[in-house]
């Protein structure tokens, strides 16, 4: 009976998305963080190769976590 | 003439639902960036006002509007609407006297439902749609958020837990900025909405409009400003029980939280599942509590939360009830409405004037 008043195809997609949406943002802004402070850190000791790495990931993280707002405001413009 | 003051009567009620419903719902944008310093109490309001105003311009789909798939459409007249909306604001503002976060869409909801019976009688409720458009979602959105917020906390955790914490606290309360800007965004495209919506169709039986219209720029902007103005009025009760009741939050919990909530929504607005915003951030905020240890959540908090949960649709229904009866003791004319209006304004005025005299218990932070 449920089956027959709930949308599961819809509710199924939501929870999905949501997973993947809630742990993905929260790991790739984890990263940025991880990536700031650690690079922050490694150019204080002048290792500058690791340094760099660090600050690459970063800003790739940034970046996606950026991506994934815009695609948020877009989801609400277009509703 | 009767009929333009019932008009007059409604889009004043739907503006003062619009305005508590900015004021009850603030707590869902601002309560986690407060309780964790990410903004200090009245930038965090204003930051939220200014966005929920912007919200309301983002997008006008009021084809899903008050109340649809609840009741059927023949059951709903001005007045019916008029209840459902008594029924709204007062369970909003009982649930905000005591601090608890509740839906307002579903106090709108039941409030409808509850008059929409009283006039037209069972079959005027439509039972499918209660099942599945709301009491399911109901269920779905504070333990899918929940879950989220849980794991999202455990992510945060693994990621920087041995880094220094000044620096992941100052990146966690920046990405709160962001993530509170994108709730209270969504907050006002979702919520502005109903008032629009609620405008719109007395508009519409009212003559003013054909079936087909779509808001008027008057509503649109009245709309936008009633619920940003609740939003900068700030319901620190319950920002209070959200930020600092349920979990005593850092800044990574406050981010997971507000970063899972505000995922949950979007997907659950793509997919066209909606959930309550209240009950989302509600449960992200226990996920994230519960994810760090299971004895950081006040269960005795959270408990009274979902009693509240549980009570809004029968409690706002019995009220907008109440409130149709009452109408319809003075006839159809606009007597009905005006004297609700008039006794409903008397007890506001009373709770306000007790309230003074007690001195306010609960100041913003």
């Amino acid at each position: 009976m449920l089956a027959t008043v709930v949308d599961t195809g819809a509710l199924l997609k939501t929870v999905a998305a949501a997973f993947v949406a809630g742990v993905g943002v929260t790991l790739v802004f984890s990263l940025a963080i991880l990536g700031a402070a650690r690079f922050a850190d490694l150019s204080r000791d002048g290792r500058r190769f690791a340094a760099a790495s660090f600050g690459a990931l970063a800003i790739v993280a940034l970046a996606a976590a950026a991506a994934a707002v815009t695609i948020g405001i877009i989801v609400m413009t277009r509703k | 003439m009767d009929n333009d003051v019932i008009l007059v009567i409604v889009v004043g009620t739907a503006l003062v639902f619009d305005f508590t419903n900015g004021f009850h719902d603030t707590a869902n944008v601002v309560a986690t960036s407060i309780s964790t310093r990410a903004m200090p109490p009245r930038l965090a309001v204003a930051y939220a006002s200014v966005l929920n105003f912007a919200g309301a311009f983002l997008s006008i789909a009021v084809a899903a509007t008050i109340a649809q798939d609840v009741v059927a459409s023949d059951a709903i007249t001005p007045t019916v609407v008029f209840a459902g909306l008594i029924g709204a604001i007062s369970w909003n503002l009982i649930t905000w006297y005591y601090g608890l976060p509740s839906s307002s869409s579903h106090a709108l909801i039941g409030g409808v439902v509850g008059a929409a019976f009283v006039a037209a009688g069972a079959d005027a409720v439509l039972g499918d749609g209660v099942l599945g458009k709301v009491l399911v979602p109901a269920v779905v959105a504070p333990v899918l958020a929940f879950v989220v917020g849980g794991i999202a906390i455990v992510v945060c955790y693994r990621t920087v837990g041995r880094l220094r914490p000044g620096p992941v606290s100052r990146g966690y309360r920046l990405g709160q900025v962001v993530s509170g800007g994108l709730l209270a965004l969504a907050h006002g495209t979702n919520d502005a909405q109903k008032t629009m919506g609620v405008i719109t169709l007395a508009l519409i039986t009212n003559g003013n409009l054909s079936a087909d219209a779509d808001p008027p720029t008057w509503v649109i902007i009245t709309a936008a400003t009633a619920i940003a103005l609740g939003t900068y009025s700030g319901g620190w009760r319950i920002i209070r029980t959200m930020g600092t009741r349920i979990i005593k939050m850092d800044p990574a919990q406050g981010f997971s939280a507000q970063g899972a909530g505000a995922a949950v929504i979007l997907a659950s607005t793509h997919y066209g599942f909606p959930l309550s915003t209240t009950q989302v951030i509600s449960g992200g905020v226990m996920g994230a509590g519960a994810g760090k240890r299971l004895s950081a959540v006040r269960w005795g908090i959270a408990g009274n939360i979902v009693t509240a949960w549980l009570l809004t649709l029968p409690a706002a229904a019995a009220i907008g009830a109440l409130a149709y009866g009452v109408t319809r003791v003075f006839g159809t004319g606009s007597l009905g409405p005006a004297v609700v209006t008039a006794i409903g304004l008397a007890l506001v005025a009373a709770a306000f004037a007790r309230r003074i005299r007690q001195g306010a218990p609960v100041p913003a932070p």
